[in-house]
């Protein structure tokens, strides 16, 4: 018997809509709350903030092992720092974990929609496509930026507190605005790759294989490059005889692009931690002669072996085409229905 | 009043011309859109939706002008595809939430309206699974609730009861009739399985090579030009027959025991008339009705001319 109470025939809707312009929050929103929701992405995450981690680590273990030799002295080792190249590694360091959250979240974005024929369902609502692609690119944008900028600021703002005296802000005031535009390069270009690689394929798994393919080919590719750097500044001797050309081509992959963008965002050519242990990204003469004597093997100069810049207006055009190519795709494939031209 | 007013609408694709010159008024209530397959059904209802631009003409859907007015229309206007679809990765209620959000809906009462209609759509607990895991008459039924959700004031339904077996159809054409009348909901039908429409429509409009073929009531299209009528006699009787033809009246071999007449003057004057020459000949009248076609016999006439 059914219960008197319980009314479960039809009735309208009589409650609030909202405008139907700018639809495209609902999809980011769920876009968002679908990607982070994925099994390996706390994992992931982390493991992409793994260098600070390092960091925080080392800084410790300096202050404990080599402290000061007399109260008000600095830190022998903490004073050689180079602030803006700690955030160029771990931002380097980062890339592979990115990619692997931006195939995690950003290669279904549009492929699992086309098998599911879900453009029918957002476009048959008050959604355009330009609604249906923004939402996607800030769904995968957001967490991506929001993973990127989480570890740095809180790294950023420990350093404030812990390390002024050894000049954080004193080196670079507006490391916090150079961090920021660190932060948006690769979301946007995750976001941007992912996207239109996705719109082309039904399947998301084959559109993030294609991604990661893409991805370990101008890899090997920069790889290729750097070997052809070594030559050219070996028999040259110094990084000015190194041809632009191969700098060039050496950041002409998909993290490469990134990070050399990355060195001019945060004004630095990259080196390691302790830039006074003779490892710095300074410039010294090859002498053919390692430094520990004649039958020393000859010491490598970081130069040496990586490119430091590539072109500023190069890399800056091969990004914005390869984000602007890809969104065009997108652009072209997303459709809710197939018109045959007769 | 009408709710969809088409004029002289083209539609192509390429060369192709999907809808040539097309015009019609869709009124209030539950109307079918009837047409072989390729007829323009499908890319009427695209237009309609603003997924086609036309090429010339002029539609209002609502009131609202199709080339401006899309998100409008689309925000009024509830779609049930013909194809599966959904969206990947969520549980039905979860799915037709969004469905309620994508349309304006606040996040809130779209989940409160997204429970009411999936349980008027009779999916009851099946609404925490995944919807890749439904079958088809469950994705038929997600598809109608996600259509629904956001109270449109008309509902296009392409194909609602395709792949459907016929418990399936029987609960589908239900939903479909119990929406479609004294709810307030305008409904669109658009199928070529004529008995469906039959069963839930009030009117059809007759599509054939992207022009309007036929529309009206589905009674007026059963109509037969003359008003002839069934006459169901006792036994089937020569001399009936011969008295009939003798005052002027076609009558066509019987149907088992079932003669189909067409004599001449108003319907009063032909029964007056029938009757008579049954007492006449001896002829036993078991039943007399104005003749009809099936909806089928009037579809298959429209195509042919």
């Amino acid at each position: 018997m059914s219960n008197p109470i319980a009314d479960l025939s039809y009735r309208n809707y009589d409650g609030p809509l909202t405008s139907p312009q700018a639809r495209w929050w609902s999809i980011a929103r769920q876009s968002i709350s679908q990607g982070i929701k994925k099994k390996f992405f706390v994992t992931l995450s982390l493991l992409s903030a793994s260098f600070y981690f390092v960091l925080l680590i080392v800084f410790y273990f300096v202050e404990v092992l080599n402290p000061a030799q007399a109260p008000g002295d600095k830190n022998p080792l903490l004073s050689m720092i180079k602030w803006n190249e700690q955030f160029l590694n771990a931002f380097s360091t980062s890339q592979l974990w990115l990619l692997l959250l931006a195939l995690l979240i950003g290669s279904g974005s549009i492929a699992n929609d086309n098998r599911a024929n879900a453009l029918l369902v957002y476009l048959s609502k008050p959604c355009t496509k330009l609604d249906y692609l923004i939402g996607k690119w800030v769904g995968i944008f957001i967490p991506l930026a929001v993973v990127t900028a989480i570890p740095t600021f809180l790294f950023y703002f420990y350093c404030l507190m812990s390390y002024r005296e050894y000049g954080f802000l004193s080196q670079d005031p507006w490391l916090i605005v150079r961090l920021v535009f660190m932060i948006i390069l690769p979301a946007a270009f995750h976001a941007s790759v992912a996207m239109g690689i996705s719109s082309l394929f039904n399947q998301g798994r084959i559109a993030g294989a294609v991604y990661a393919a893409i991805y370990f080919m101008t890899l090997f590719f920069t790889k290729f490059m750097q070997v052809a750097w070594i030559f050219s500044f070996r028999k040259g001797g110094s990084e000015s005889s190194g041809s632009q050309f191969v700098a060039n081509l050496y950041y002409m992959s998909v993290d490469g692009l990134q990070i050399g963008l990355a060195k001019h965002v945060l004004g630095t050519r990259g080196g390691l931690m302790f830039p006074g242990q003779g490892m710095s990204g300074q410039m010294r003469p090859r002498t053919g002669k390692g430094l520990g004597g004649a039958n020393a093997p000859p010491q490598m100069n970081p130069a040496e072996l990586i490119p430091t810049y590539g072109s500023l207006w190069l890399l800056t055009a091969v990004y914005l085409g390869c984000c602007g190519l890809a969104l065009f795709v997108a652009w072209r494939r997303v459709r809710a229905v197939e018109v045959i031209g007769g | 009043m009408s709710v969809v007013s088409i004029e002289s609408l083209v539609v192509r694709y390429g060369s192709f011309t999907a809808l040539d010159g097309l015009s019609c008024e869709v009124p209030e209530g539950c109307t079918g859109l009837l047409g072989p397959n390729g007829a323009g059904k499908t890319t009427l209802l695209k237009t309609m939706l603003g997924f086609v631009q036309p090429t010339s003409g002029r539609a209002t859907v609502l009131g609202m002008d199709i080339r401006t007015k899309g998100r409008e229309i689309r925000q009024a206007i509830g779609l049930m595809p013909e194809q599966d679809c959904h969206i990947p990765g969520m549980s039905a209620v979860q799915f037709v939430t969004y469905a309620g959000e994508l349309a304006g809906m606040p996040s809130d009462q779209a989940l409160r309206r997204a429970h009411e209609v999936i349980e008027y759509c009779g999916l009851g607990e099946a609404r925490y699974r995944n919807v890749e895991t439904f079958s088809t008459g469950m994705k038929q039924r997600i598809k109608l609730a996600q259509a629904l959700v956001h109270g449109p004031k008309l509902l296009l339904l392409d194909e609602p009861t395709n792949g459907l077996d016929p418990a399936g159809r029987e609960d589908m054409l239900q939903l479909v009739q119990s929406v479609s009348h004294g709810k307030g909901v305008n409904v669109l039908v658009s199928s070529h399985l004529l008995p469906d429409i039959e069963r839930v429509c009030d009117r059809v409009i007759l599509v054939m090579r992207g022009k309007l073929q036929a529309a009206g009531t589905i009674k007026d299209l059963k109509k037969i030009e003359g008003h002839p009528i069934d006459v169901e006699v006792k036994e089937t009787s020569g001399a009936f027959v011969n008295a009939l033809m003798e005052k002027g009246f076609s009558v066509q071999p019987p149907k088992g025991t079932t003669y189909r007449v067409e004599g001449p003057g108003r319907p009063e004057e032909v029964n007056k008339t029938v009757f008579k020459v049954a007492k006449d000949t001896g002829t036993q009248i078991r039943g007399l009705i104005i003749a009809e076609r099936s909806l089928e016999e009037a579809f298959l006439e429209a195509i042919k001319e």
